[in-house]
């Protein structure tokens, strides 16, 4: 990227601020780089696919960008905004591993968790609340579990009741981290279709997604990472054999270049 | 029963049963959220991290009034815990062994701390050491007020904050992402907890606490899937502890109280663990061995459905099919008779009506071909979904 | 390496086995002062008294300690080791250092020289290791008969002294003599109604019977038990229904469980006060009056006795 000539287009012309604009992001644990010197500029109503080999720090990207873990440097602004005030517009489906769904809750109670940003302090979800989270539920077909215990759903059921919490949050700009990893064919359906909904409606969607075979048929943009970014743009032209290899060295083997 | 109406009457029992209620009240709550933030040993580092705080209260004041020695064991309690977090934070030391080291390390120095006292000579040192495991029968009305005044505070908080708190348990790295501030939050509920604590030490004691917190909410956990029922329970669960440990302790001499309390509590949660229906351990093995009866007659249903309608259903048939004996096909027939799936006797069966209609189902059910009896044929067969 | 290991073995059990000689009770050699270490402070008081210049005591347990509950610590370990003679008080009321003792040779109980009828065995006994009451100072005449053991235990390590120490004991036990007819006139002036003695533990068994009073206790014998809510009941229940006005606390007990005592007797709408502090298993601070043993048992007496006859004492 060339970044003083984006500067002065900027200047130039009254620009819409992109969704996502990401500086000179580096993370760090102890000595080791995670994410070094990352840009990154995530267009608007698109859906757009982070990929990368295990390690890469995908997951780490989206957790530094929403301030969920700390940056060593570097500067992140959602449409123009720092992230404080921009935190209604962005909604957040965290990997389905990192919760023990042995919680003491039903799906409904989870995606009324997504209100809870609306609500503010020491007020309790009302009927209102209620009946949003209902339709949340119903764009990812889960109505006849919203009082299921949450244990008791499958993986796949599982990760269509985060997405539906992130549905419930009603916002411009959504984060995924490995929606479709381990999940099954219904469900997968459910998601896409989902997303593809929300591009309809303008909004843009950032997915860390781990399986290369299906990037072509889903996605708009691409970004390939490892540690640093590789490449990224619109997904014909950022998914090459050149940059695959780059990105995952020698033993890349998906077929690409069909 | 004259006992329980000693609750209101006597003043002991009265004093002692609010106060072993109170702490059972305020441990059941708390305890929920420390149990299923996966930090009910948590609970035991605060209670053991009291001892030096209030050996130190004493050493620094002089005297065992004892708002001034809760007030010592909830700032050692609570910089215990924030120790706890900075270790956890900033090194690779896993939680199990820093929870270790901070029990030990505090408790030690809190033991070396009273016996510094005892040999101190100070005449006014008397009765510290009856913080490691309570003295519950001596609660009287200005300490229930004291245990009343924080609880209700601690509990206030829940209250308002519930929703916050629910969040923060069940999915912190979201809450992070709506704005909540996770690590304030997180601090406020084990500043809570610790209060819980300090309500807990002159009536169980600093040994005894972490019970408190733990098997009340333990116990919830067993009977309900909802989090806000489970905090009810538990709360309920403490409270009962609490009044029934103090009534047995007052049917004889030389019962402790706090003891007492901890083993009611403690028998609730076997009780809980073992009786609640779907997570109880005598429902979990009953299950357990209805479903394996269950699918053997299913299978065994199958096996006599292929058998009478390929070839015929005889014990022998069947002992082949199934690589058994005879005589064993044979009870095997009976079961299915039993159930109204197959009539006949001797040395021709058939299958009933019913017994039709429920292999067709299975079948259905379970998208699965039975093997067939001709061998050339074993190949050709679906395969499971 | 196989070869240092076993020298260093052998060390190890050398050194051990030197550590067993310090136990023995042997005569001193030369003349120096003999070291004494007695436990609780009265003891160390009455050690004190018979040895005079030729014993340097030193006291594990100071003022306010309680005896049933006292753990040795590394450096009592220490004390214990480089003494020559030890002498602690006897039947179990060292609760926790009797397995020490019962190793050591040279560690004398000062009990063991007052004959066994004379000691008062509660039926049934008390938590499997309490045949005999171990409070038996309070009872003066039996403590005159502890003085006989001090004077034999350092004659042993001090023949050149045994003479000094017949006559220090004589004086001793004269003067005890006095104590205990003062205590028996003082008691005397006690409507036989009114002696009624009510304290923190079962410490006063021994003056109750001497002396001529009712005495009970709110813990058993030993401090060691944890106070149930039914022994508070039943005490708060005797005290209201005889309508005694006066209950003790003891210097190493803490205050705490007569304090919800008298509020239970409160709650019934009965008059009690804490009628004041008692030396129970210890004695006052080093220094004043109340660290010795005749001034133990005077502060005792004049409190219960102004109690009692509903004095004014706080």
């Amino acid at each position: 990227m060339i970044k003083s000539s984006i500067n002065e287009q900027a200047s130039a012309l009254p620009r819409r601020a992109a969704p996502l604009e990401v500086r000179d992001l580096t993370v760090a644990y102890h000595e080791k780089p995670v994410l070094w010197d990352v840009d990154l500029s995530i267009p608007e109503g698109q859906l757009c696919a982070i990929v990368g080999p295990n390690g890469a720090g995908k997951s780490t990207l989206i957790k530094a960008v929403l301030g969920l873990i700390p940056k060593a440097s570097g500067t992140v602004q959602f449409f123009g905004q720092p992230l404080e005030a921009a935190r209604r517009r962005i909604g957040y489906v965290p990997q389905r591993s990192s919760v023990d769904w042995d919680f003491p809750t039903n799906a409904l109670d989870v995606v009324l968790m997504g209100l809870y940003g609306r609500l503010g302090w020491f007020r309790r979800p009302g009927k209102a609340e209620r009946e949003a989270a209902m339709h949340a539920l119903e764009q990812v077909g889960l109505t006849a579990f919203a009082h299921r215990q949450i244990a008791q759903l499958s993986g796949g059921q599982q990760q269509r009741v985060f997405l539906a919490r992130a549905l419930a949050q009603a916002s411009d700009l959504y984060f995924m981290d490995e929606p479709f990893a381990g999940v099954d064919a219904v469900t997968e359906a459910a998601i896409l279709q989902v997303m593809r909904e929300l591009k309809k409606q303008g909004k843009t969607v950032v997915v860390v997604h781990h399986d290369l075979e299906t990037v072509r048929d889903y996605f708009d943009h691409l970004t390939l990472l490892n540690v640093q970014v590789i490449a990224s743009g619109p997904l014909e032209q950022t998914f090459t054999p050149e940059n695959l290899k780059a990105t995952y060295g020698e033993r890349m083997s998906v077929g690409v270049g069909r | 029963m004259d006992l329980l109406a000693g609750i209101f009457t006597d003043y002991t029992l009265r004093n002692v049963a609010l106060g072993a209620a109170l702490l059972g009240l305020v441990g059941g709550v708390l305890g929920s959220f420390a149990t299923l933030r996966r930090q009910s040993l948590l609970g035991d580092v605060l209670a053991h991290a009291a001892l030096p705080g209030i050996c130190l209260a004493f050493l620094l004041t002089g005297t065992k009034a004892p708002l001034i020695l809760l007030l010592g064991a909830g700032l050692a309690g609570w910089l215990a815990s924030l120790l706890m977090l900075a270790i956890l934070r900033s090194t690779r030391l896993p939680e199990d062994s820093t929870l270790g080291v901070i029990l030990s390390g505090f408790f030690g120095f809190g033991i070396g701390l009273l016996t510094f006292i005892q040999h101190s000579g100070d005449s006014d040192q008397a009765g510290l050491d009856k913080f490691i495991f309570g003295q519950a029968a001596t609660v009287v009305g200005e300490d229930v007020l004291t245990m009343a005044v924080l609880g209700g505070v601690a509990l206030l908080l829940v209250g308002l904050l519930y929703k916050e708190f629910k969040l923060l348990t069940f999915d912190p790295a979201f809450a992070s992402s709506l704005g909540l501030p996770v690590r304030g939050l997180g601090t406020l509920l084990t500043s809570l907890t610790v209060i819980a604590v300090m309500i807990g030490l002159q009536t169980v004691g600093v040994v005894l606490m972490a019970a408190m917190l733990i098997a009340p909410a333990a116990a919830a956990r067993q009977w309900t899937n909802r989090l806000s029922t489970m905090v009810w329970l538990s709360a309920a669960f403490g409270v009962l502890s609490g009044v029934l440990g103090a009534v047995i302790s007052a049917t004889r001499e030389n019962l402790p109280t706090g003891p007492l309390v901890v083993l009611t509590a403690s028998l609730i949660t076997l009780f809980s663990l073992l009786l609640a229906p779907e997570r109880g351990l005598v429902w979990d093995w009953r299950r357990t061995r209805n479903n394996r009866r269950r699918i053997r007659l299913e299978r065994l249903l199958l096996d006599a459905h292929v058998l009478y309608n390929h070839a015929e259903l005889t014990p022998e048939s069947l002992a082949q099919r199934r690589r058994t004996a005879p005589a064993r096909a044979k009870e095997e027939l009976e079961e299915l008779a039993a159930r109204g799936w197959v009539t006949g006797r001797g040395e021709r069966w058939e299958l009933t009506e019913q017994g039709h209609a429920e292999a067709h189902r299975l079948e259905q059910a379970m998208r699965v071909l039975p093997k067939a009896l001709n061998p050339r044929a074993e190949g050709g067969a679906g395969g499971a979904a | 390496m196989k070869a240092l290991h076993l020298w260093a073995l052998a060390l190890v059990l050398l050194l051990s086995a030197c550590q067993v000689q310090d136990f023995a009770l042997r005569p001193i050699d030369g003349d120096r002062p003999v070291r004494a270490v007695a436990t609780a402070n009265f003891v160390t008081d009455l050690v004190q008294q018979i040895g005079g210049e030729r014993v340097q005591v030193t006291g594990l347990m100071g003022p306010g300690v309680d005896p049933h509950l006292y753990k040795a610590s590394a450096g009592d370990v220490r004390k214990l080791t480089q003494a020559d003679v030890v002498f602690y008080s006897g039947l179990f009321l060292e609760g926790k250092m009797v397995e020490l003792f019962e190793k050591m040779p040279k560690a004398i109980a000062i009990t063991d020289a007052i004959p066994h009828e004379l000691l008062i065995a509660p039926e049934g006994g008390f938590e499997g290791t309490y045949t005999y009451d171990p409070h038996v100072w309070f009872d003066v005449s039996l403590w005159a008969h502890t003085a006989e053991a001090v004077r034999d235990g350092l004659s042993k390590v001090d023949p050149a002294g045994a003479g000094y120490y017949a006559e220090r004991t004589r004086q001793y036990q004269a003067r005890l003599q006095e104590l205990d007819a003062w205590v028996k006139q003082e008691i005397g002036r006690i409507p036989p109604a009114q002696r009624v003695m009510v304290t923190a533990h079962d410490a006063f068994g021994y003056f109750g019977r001497r002396y001529g009073l009712e005495v009970r206790g709110l813990q058993g014998v030993s401090t060691v038990a944890e106070t149930g809510t039914r022994d508070v009941q039943e005490l708060a229940a005797f005290l209201a229904e005889r309508g005694i006005r006066a209950i003790f606390v003891e210097s190493s007990v803490p205050r705490r469980s007569v304090e919800a005592v008298v509020a239970a007797v409160r709650a019934r709408g009965k008059e009690l006060r804490i009628g004041g502090e008692l030396f129970s298993d210890a004695a006052g601070d080093p220094g004043t009056p109340e660290g010795t043993y005749v001034g133990m048992v005077e502060h005792n007496v004049r409190t219960i006795v102004s109690a009692l006859l509903g004095g004014e004492h706080p």
